[in-house]
């Protein structure tokens, strides 16, 4: 008799799992398949003229900020002389290790890219040059 | 006697197996972000140098350019018009140091980043963020 209540005890503690289980691993390769690695984002600070035109076309240009120019076709002028991304880079490389509160003023057409844009202000965040203005030009 | 063991044979051990799944599980519960408010056809342009994002301000306006030239807010298109009403109205509810953010594709050309600038600093706003990727999620 004893024998006997001790089989039924057992019985009655089983659980069954299947169910548990299946939804667990359903749960599992939902999120497996639908989980994308999330991008690192950086943000790079500009600042604007004003934008009273009399007052930008009365300033004459200054001489003592450094002008990169983006056309229209990915070329970069660094002070009215054409230069290469990596001479660019060396550049302001050189400028930063000097003086990082050197201005430098991004001029961008219209029709140039804003990956180019972003290039250039790259490099001076590189060169950690924290004084950026954004202009437009024609 | 046989059967018993071959019965013992055939049920595995299964706890060890619940617990990894069950932790996956809540890991994946834990870092998946259901909600994208962000707009996800534009491709940001790399800008490693960047400084990174630690910090999110619950004031800031992000401004979506897309490589069409179309500008958006919160994926709704809005002119430049409304654009600089909209920073505007913010600048009056949380001062005058409102962040922007323009989250340009970097096929984007500068005419259209330009008028989303423009309308900023014609609503009073001189200081502007580029969102950039930093680090692509792989």
């Amino acid at each position: 008799m004893a024998r006997k209540k001790r089989r039924s005890n057992i019985q009655a503690g089983e659980l069954n799992l299947t169910a548990m289980i299946d939804i667990a691993f359903q749960l599992l390769s939902f999120f497996v398949m639908t989980m994308k690695p999330t991008d690192v984002l950086a943000l790079l600070d500009v600042s604007r003229p004003a934008p009273d035109k009399r007052a930008a076309q009365q300033q004459a240009k200054p001489i003592n900020v450094i002008w990169i120019t983006i056309l229209a076709d990915g070329t970069f002028i660094l002070n009215d002389h054409p230069i290469k991304k990596e001479n660019l880079d060396l550049q302001l490389t050189q400028l930063g290790a000097l003086d990082k509160t050197q201005t430098v003023i991004v001029a961008c057409t219209p029709k140039s890219s804003h990956g180019k844009m972003v290039e250039v202000l790259d490099l001076c965040a590189k060169a950690e040059l924290g004084s950026l203005s954004v202009v437009s030009v024609e | 006697m046989r059967e018993r063991k071959e019965e013992e044979y055939m049920s595995g051990n299964l706890t060890a197996m619940i617990d990894v799944v069950f932790q996956l599980i809540i890991f994946f519960v834990c870092t998946t972000n259901m909600q994208n408010s962000v707009d996800d056809r534009i491709q940001l342009a790399i800008a490693p140098n960047g400084k990174p994002v630690t910090k999110k301000d619950p004031r800031e306006i992000k401004i979506d350019v897309d490589a069409k030239g179309h500008i958006s807010i919160a994926r709704t298109y809005v002119s430049p018009e409304l654009l600089k009403s909209i920073v505007k109205k913010s600048m009056q509810e949380y001062g005058n140091d409102t962040p922007i953010i323009i989250r340009g594709d970097s096929e984007a050309r500068h005419l259209a980043i330009q008028s989303a600038m423009n309308a900023c600093t014609d609503a009073g706003i001189y200081k502007i963020k580029f969102s950039v990727l930093k680090e692509k999620g792989r």
